[in-house]
C-alpha cells in the first residue's frame, strides 16, 4: 500500500507541561508517532498517561510545551491560528466522547456546519449531509434534533459530521465512553468502514475492543509511549 | 448558515431564557424610551405652545421684574407703531388679571382674566360653542366673555348667561361692584392649565371687570406677528429699535430661557435616569450572556476544534446579544409609550401646567437615540461573552468538560 507509507501527521519528540498553581504537571515526556494515510492508530493507557493531551496535539487544537507536530509537512507551531482551524476543518475530524452535537440544530445541520464554515454551497452540503447521515445509519433521523436521538445516535451524527469535509485524519477521543457495550460495538463499526474507506483514524480509548480493530494499538503510560 | 441564522437558532432553542431576557430589556427599554421623550418633549410642546398663538415675537415693560413687570401704558399706541414696521405682520395686546365670581354653591371662584384687544381666534381660543369676542369697538356689552371650558362646565354656562364678575382674587377683600358679564360663547385655550378657570374679555371688558381700576389702553404683553419675509429675529431687532424702554422676546428666546432654566431639572433627572437604564441593559444582557456561554463552552470548545473560527463564533455571540435587545428593544418602545402616556397624565396635575402642555413628547429622533442606545448597548454587553470565547483553551475546556 503505497499510500500507507505517507505520512499525514508526526508528532516528534513531543512533551507537554501544564503549569499548574501547585507546581507544573508533565502530561507527555518526548513522544514520537507517525500517523500515515488510511492507518487506524488506537491508543490505550489509564487514565491521566496523556492519551487525550497527545490527540489534542495531533488534532491540532494544542501546541507542544517543545517537540513539533508536523501535519502534512507543516509544522503547526509555525501556523497561525486560523491557519490552524482551517486544518482542522478541511484536514480533520474529531468525534468527542460527549458527541457536542449543537442542541438547536437538526442531525442533518449539525453535519451541515462544518461544510458551511467551509464555504461549500447549500444545495451541496444538504447533500453530502443527507449521504453521511445514509453512511451511519441515521438517514431518516436527519431532521431529529439531538434531544430526540439515543447517544449511539448522537456519537454517529457526529461521525457525521467529523467525516463532513472528507479529512485526511479522524481523530476520536474516547468515542464510546458515553455508549453501552452494544451501542459502542456499533460506532467502532463504523469506524472500520470509515477506516475502509480511506480515511486515517488516531482512537483514544479505555475500550479494549475498539483498540483492536485498529491495525496499530499503542500504550501510554505516565506521558509516554510505552509499546 | 450564518452566524444570525445559528444566533436565531440559538435564541429559539432557549426559549424561556430568551423571552425572560426580551422581557426584561423591554421593561427597562420603556423606561430609558420615556426618559428620551421627557428629555426634550416639554422644550418641544412649550415651543409648540407658544407657536400655536400665532405670534412669534412677545413685547414686555421693561419695568419690574420677570413675571412681574409693570403693565405697557399707552399700549394701543405702541400697537399702531409696532404695526407700521415692515417686519410686523399683526399686534395683539394682552392683558391678565385675577377676578372673582359666584360658584354654584355661592363660594367665591377665582378667575383668571385675559383681556384681548382681538377676538379669541386671533389669541388661540377655540370657540366651541357660541359665538367669538366682539371687538372692543362695536361690542353693545359692557362686558363680553369667552368662558374657559372648565369654568362653563363648573357653572354650567351656556352662551347667553350671565357671570357676575368682581376685580381681585378670592378671599381678598373688596369695594369693587360686580359686573354682570354675558357669555357670548364656551371656548378652549391651550394655556389653560387642569382644574383653572379662566375667561377671555375684551380690554373694554376687563376695564369694566376691574371697576374702572384697570386702564384698558395698557397691557402686560404685547404679541406681535412678524412677516414671514422677515422672521421673528429681524422682528426683534425692529421692536427693540423702535422702542428701546421694551423687553423684546422672540419664541426662540423665550423658550431658550426656559430650556436653559426652567426644563434644566427635567433634562438633568433624564440624562441620569437614561444613564441608570442603560447600564441596567447593559448588566442584564451581559450577565445573561455570560452564563448561557459559560454553560455552552464545551460545545464552543468542540466548535473550535471542528475548525469554526472564533470570528464566527464571536459573532454568533453579538447576534444573540443584539436579537435579546433588538427584540426587548422593539417591546419597549409601545410599552414605554403608554407608560408615558399615563405619567403625562399624572405631571399634568400639577397646578399651572397648560393642557395642551406635555412632558414627553413622541419624536422620530428619539427612537432612532433609543435604537442607538440600545444597540451600543447590546454590542458592549457582548463584549465579555466574545472575549470569554475568542480566548477559550479548547483542549483544556474539553478536557475539564469530559472530566465534569
Amino acid at each position: 500500500m503505497t499510500s500507507a507509507a505517507r505520512p499525514i501527521v508526526e508528532a516528534r519528540g513531543v512533551s507537554r507541561v501544564f503549569p499548574m498553581p501547585a507546581g507544573p504537571v508533565t502530561a507527555l515526556r518526548d513522544v514520537t508517532l507517525r500517523i500515515d494515510a488510511a492507518e487506524y492508530v488506537a491508543i490505550t493507557g489509564p487514565s491521566g498517561c496523556g492519551k487525550s493531551t497527545l490527540l489534542h496535539l495531533i488534532g491540532c487544537v494544542d501546541a507542544p510545551t517543545s517537540g513539533s507536530i508536523v501535519f502534512e509537512d507543516r509544522d503547526v507551531r509555525a501556523l497561525s491560528e486560523p491557519e490552524r482551524s482551517r486544518i482542522r476543518l478541511t484536514r480533520i475530524g474529531f468525534v468527542f466522547q460527549r458527541f457536542f452535537l449543537l442542541p438547536m440544530l437538526t442531525a442533518r445541520e449539525n453535519v451541515e456546519l462544518p461544510q458551511a464554515e467551509a464555504g461549500v454551497a447549500a444545495a451541496a452540503r444538504r447533500a453530502r449531509a443527507d449521504a453521511l447521515l445514509d453512511y451511519v445509519g441515521l438517514g431518516d433521523r436527519a431532521d431529529h434534533l439531538p434531544s430526540q436521538l439515543s447517544g449511539g445516535e448522537m456519537q454517529r451524527a457526529a461521525i457525521a459530521r467529523a467525516l463532513a469535509n472528507r479529512p485526511a485524519l479522524l481523530v476520536a477521543d474516547e468515542p464510546t465512553g458515553e455508549l453501552d457495550e452494544e451501542t459502542g460495538m456499533h460506532v467502532a463499526d463504523l469506524f472500520d468502514r470509515v477506516h475502509a474507506d480511506g480515511t486515517a483514524i488516531l482512537v483514544v480509548t479505555h475500550n479494549a475492543a475498539l483498540a483492536e480493530r485498529a491495525s496499530r494499538r499503542l500504550s501510554m503510560k505516565s506521558g509516554a509511549l510505552v509499546g | 448558515m450564518t452566524s444570525l441564522w445559528l444566533a436565531w437558532r440559538t435564541v429559539q432553542r432557549y426559549r424561556a431564557r430568551t423571552l425572560l431576557a426580551m422581557a426584561g430589556v423591554a421593561v427597562i427599554g420603556a423606561l430609558l424610551f420615556d426618559m428620551l421623550l421627557l428629555s426634550h418633549g416639554l422644550v418641544a410642546s412649550f415651543a409648540d405652545l407658544l407657536n400655536h398663538s400665532g405670534y412669534d415675537v412677545r413685547v414686555f415693560s421693561a419695568q419690574g421684574v420677570l413675571l412681574a413687570r409693570t403693565p405697557i401704558p399707552h399700549a394701543s399706541e405702541l400697537s399702531a407703531a409696532l404695526e407700521r414696521l415692515p417686519e410686523v405682520d399683526s399686534v395683539a395686546r394682552i392683558r391678565l388679571a385675577r377676578a372673582t365670581t359666584v360658584g354654584e354653591n355661592g363660594s367665591d371662584l377665582e378667575v383668571a382674566v385675559v383681556g384681548s384687544s382681538h377676538t379669541g381666534a386671533r389669541v388661540a381660543w377655540r370657540v366651541t360653542k357660541g359665538a367669538d369676542l366682539p371687538i372692543d369697538a362695536g361690542s353693545a356689552d359692557r362686558c363680553s366673555v369667552l368662558a374657559g371650558r372648565n369654568l362653563a362646565a363648573a357653572l354650567k354656562l351656556q352662551p347667553g348667561a350671565t357671570l357676575p364678575m368682581r376685580a381681585g382674587a378670592r378671599g381678598e377683600g373688596s369695594a369693587l361692584p360686580t359686573v354682570p358679564c354675558r357669555v357670548v360663547g364656551i371656548a378652549e385655550s391651550p394655556f389653560t392649565a387642569a382644574g383653572e378657570y379662566d375667561v377671555l374679555t375684551t380690554m373694554q371688558g376687563l376695564h369694566e371687570i376691574g371697576g374702572g381700576s384697570i386702564e384698558p389702553d395698557s397691557a402686560d404683553l404685547v404679541f406681535v406677528a412678524s412677516r414671514a419675509d422677515s422672521g421673528s429675529a429681524a422682528a426683534v431687532r425692529a421692536i427693540a429699535a423702535l422702542r428701546p424702554d421694551m423687553r423684546v422676546y422672540s419664541n426662540d428666546d423665550v423658550i431658550e430661557q426656559f430650556n436653559r432654566n426652567g426644563f434644566a431639572y427635567f433634562r438633568q433627572i433624564s440624562f441620569v435616569l437614561s444613564s441608570i437604564t442603560v447600564v441596567f441593559t447593559f448588566l442584564l444582557v451581559a450577565t445573561i450572556l455570560t452564563v448561557s456561554t459559560n454553560q455552552r463552552l464545551g460545545e464552543i470548545a468542540a466548535l473550535r476544534a471542528l475548525g469554526i473560527s472564533r470570528r464566527r463564533i464571536a459573532a454568533m455571540v453579538l447576534w444573540e446579544s443584539v436579537l435579546i435587545v433588538g427584540g426587548g428593544g422593539l417591546v419597549a418602545l409601545p410599552l414605554g409609550g403608554l407608560v408615558a402616556i399615563g405619567l403625562d397624565r399624572i405631571l399634568k396635575q400639577m397646578p399651572g401646567v397648560p393642557d395642551a402642555l406635555h412632558f414627553f413628547v413622541f419624536e422620530s429622533n428619539a427612537v432612532a437615540l433609543h435604537a442607538v442606545l440600545l444597540a451600543t448597548t447590546a454590542v458592549v454587553a457582548a463584549g465579555y461573552p466574545i472575549w470569554l470565547t475568542a480566548r477559550l483553551p479548547i483542549a483544556s475546556t474539553l478536557r475539564r468538560e469530559v472530566i465534569g
